[in-house]
């Protein structure tokens, strides 16, 4: 008995020469494998920057060693690295330690890292903080709610002001580049 | 200094332009027509119209030698236009192409053209003199996406492609009996139609929007969605490139290339506006833009009261009002090509864009 | 406050500005078809990668390029319930009509309020800058248009009871 109706095969998906079955990876050729425990062990040396009072090291140490190879997990793991970089550095020290880092030998592309990372720290569920659901079940709350529910607002802003300072720097061109580079962060 | 000629044609896309060999005629690709206009003192005016295409026209290159027109269109369809006494006679050329064709280009021997195409191939016509048509051969093989630029070798046998899979290549297009057998060259000496004699890709892979090569035809430069502009110099067959130089700019992506000297380039695209690279194999690096950063004539800057500026700052998140961007071309810049050259250098090029403005730069 | 508007906009701003850069681009699935690819989504090469802006969780813009399309999804402050009721009333009468929009998609992506499409054909015919100035016009507008919405509807909501209670005095 077929139950298959043949209708809705996706034939495209069955013909190896349709547009459908482009092999993304074929773009991004040079991207290898990293362990999580790599990306840990990174994690753990960066931190050691942090304590020490290294920022600007630090950060230049987590962007350039950029896990584009590691699982859903290594990647999460440097993401939150970066994240309790971004977040350790004052507002007032951005734009410089930006323009410092732009003007030394590959710049350009370590701040096309952070900009990945930006929008993968804006786009990552954030855990979701307080309050965050209805507080009043008869919705007739009148003024306090507008202002409320801003679960992560605090961690958005941050990355928020870096994007600013970023943009400043680096151009659009940097985030044209997040948007067609396939090594995903 | 930086001084140019703008022609505003109308309020449509251009999608490609050209210029006669005697500048004196500019062809436009406008909706599924081109139109051909001709130069009366300081202006152009329509003169004539090329009717065939049933949507919209991509490609147009008039031959600098014979002055034939050819046209392509995203009906998939090419036409080789002729003058004579009644008007401008159109071929169909037999492309087989069965997906939009993207853009097309003259050999510099004006004996054949290539069509890009979005069937993952690029067509190679020649002419057949026994059954009076154009006929086309495929280059096919490592093509794996839509063909958005074609760019000829002076040799007129090696043929740059740039397609949206993110590598431009470089692939020999020798036709037996309309070609003569080429020099040997630092991209390869034997040369049978079809060779792959390079085939490049930058870090990000972005959309390979335009290629060209030097005049020497010894490197060839590309631009792509990453707003990068790349530059390759090959060592010789089967060797890997003595140098690849990358250049990631701060600014929207180009569009359009074209080399001014062996160590200059000026490119076009997204920012509306062209700007000028130098370098060489060593590296590049971005030198500023064609236009004058303040021109004279542009209205200027409204006074505008604090509050309303604060206000402006505060709720869009940018300072003024403005409808007129302050370069000369108002959208992207789809096309850029050579206008004029003395020696070996190019001194002035031309560009159309989106707005349907051809605007003539000196440089 | 730290979590000022201005940022948050300015960050959509520069990204709809780099998105924006489109090309007519016919589709290379279908013969003679010219569609928009972000819609279609035939062929991966063609797509860029989605990038999200947010200002908190409840409060993101969600920008998806491609090679002639660019879809752009807006999540709406809503705090309680009436917030949910009064966006939904109100993107609704806004998609019903959104061919006077031109940009508007009419169904917006899951997990979003509304969302626009902006194909080539839009930047051509439109300012590239005037299109990311009426995204961000829109942003700022629908939050005031709620809160004085809500505010009205509170309004009301008071005085009908005064005067339903108004008999028990």
């Amino acid at each position: 008995m077929a139950t298959i109706n043949y209708r809705t095969i996706d034939i495209d998906a069955l013909d190896p020469d349709s547009a459908a079955n482009f092999d993304l990876s074929s773009l991004a050729p040079d991207v290898v494998p990293v362990l999580t425990a790599d990306v840990q062990t990174l994690a753990g040396q960066v931190r050691q920057l942090l304590r020490g009072g290294d920022t600007e090291g630090a950060l230049r140490g987590a962007l350039e060693n950029v896990p584009y190879g590691a699982d859903q997990q290594g990647k999460e793991v440097h993401l939150a690295t970066v994240t309790e970089i971004l977040q350790s550095i004052r507002q007032s020290d951005m734009s410089p330690m930006l323009q410092r880092i732009y003007q030394s030998e590959g710049g350009s592309e370590l701040l096309d890292v952070l900009m990945k990372y930006l929008y993968k720290g804006m786009s990552s569920k954030q855990p979701s903080s307080s309050k965050n659901l209805s507080p009043q079940p008869t919705g007739f709350s009148q003024i306090q709610a507008r202002g409320g529910g801003e679960g992560g607002g605090q961690a958005m802003s941050v990355l928020l002001s870096w994007h600013e300072k970023l943009v400043e720097i680096a151009g659009p061109g940097s985030i044209v580049r997040v948007m067609t580079d396939r090594r995903t962060v | 200094m930086a001084s140019h000629e703008v022609h505003h044609l109308f309020h449509n896309p251009i999608a490609d332009h050209s210029f006669s060999a005697d500048r004196k005629t500019l062809a436009v690709a406008r909706d599924n027509n081109v139109e051909l206009y001709s130069r009366s003192g300081n202006s152009f005016q329509l003169q004539d119209e090329l009717r065939g295409h049933d949507k919209t026209v991509t490609g147009v290159d008039i031959a600098s030698q014979s002055g034939r027109i050819v046209t392509c269109s995203q009906d998939r369809n090419a036409y080789v236009w002729e003058p004579s006494p009644t008007g401008w006679k159109p071929t169909l050329v037999l492309l087989r192409l069965n997906r939009a064709a993207t853009c097309v280009r003259w050999s510099p021997g004006e004996t054949k053209f290539a069509v890009g195409s979005g069937a993952r191939a690029v067509a190679i016509c020649s002419f057949e003199a026994e059954n009076d048509w154009w006929v086309s051969k495929h280059l096919k093989r490592p093509i794996r996406s839509t063909v958005t630029a074609v760019a000829w070798h002076p040799n007129g046998v090696l043929l740059g492609c740039g397609a949206t899979d993110g590598h431009a290549r470089v692939l020999s297009s020798f036709v037996k009996g309309t070609d003569e057998r080429p020099e040997p060259s630092v991209w390869g000496e034997r040369l049978p139609f079809g060779t792959v004699c390079g085939e490049f890709l930058n870090r990000t892979a972005g959309w390979v929007h335009g290629v060209g090569f030097s005049p020497s035809g010894d490197a060839m430069a590309f631009v792509s969605h990453d707003s990068s502009v790349t530059v390759v110099y090959p060592t010789g067959p089967e060797q890997p490139p003595k140098a690849v130089v990358s250049v990631s700019t701060q600014l929207l992506p180009f569009t359009s290339l074209v080399w001014v000297s062996e160590s200059e380039i000026v490119a076009a695209g997204y920012d509306c506006e062209a700007y000028r690279l130098q370098g060489d194999s060593n590296g590049w690096q971005l030198t500023g833009s064609v236009e004058g950063k303040r021109r004279p004539g542009m209205p200027q800057e409204r006074e505008e009261s604090a509050l309303n500026k604060f206000r402006q700052m505060d709720l869009k998140g940018k300072t003024k009002d403005d409808t007129q961007l302050p370069t000369v071309h108002q959208n992207t810049i789809s096309t850029a090509r050579s206008f004029q050259e003395s020696g070996a250098h190019v001194s002035k090029f031309s560009t159309s864009g989106v707005d349907g403005r051809v605007v003539v730069w000196n440089l | 406050m730290s979590q000022s508007l201005r940022p948050y906009l300015q960050c959509v701003r520069s990204t709809l500005t780099a998105a924006l850069s489109l090309s007519n681009f016919a589709s290379q699935a279908s013969e003679r078809h010219n569609v928009p690819e972000i819609e279609a989504a035939s062929s991966p090469e063609l797509l860029l990668n989605p990038l999200t802006v947010s200002r908190n969780e409840n409060e993101k813009v969600l920008v998806e390029p491609s090679v002639n399309s660019v879809r752009v999804s807006i999540r709406i402050k809503q705090a309680d319930e009436i917030e949910n009721i009064l966006v939904h009333k109100f993107t609704r009468f806004l998609t019903q009509r959104a061919e006077a929009f031109f940009v508007l998609r009419r169904k917006p992506v899951k997990g979003y309020d509304i969302s626009f499409l902006i194909t080539n054909f839009h930047t051509e015919q439109m300012l590239k800058h005037k299109l990311v100035d009426f995204i961000i016009q829109f942003m700022e507008e629908v939050d005031k248009e709620i809160s004085e919405m809500k505010l009205f509807l509170n309004a009301r909501a008071r005085f009908v009871a005064e005067s339903f209670l108004t008999p028990f005095d």
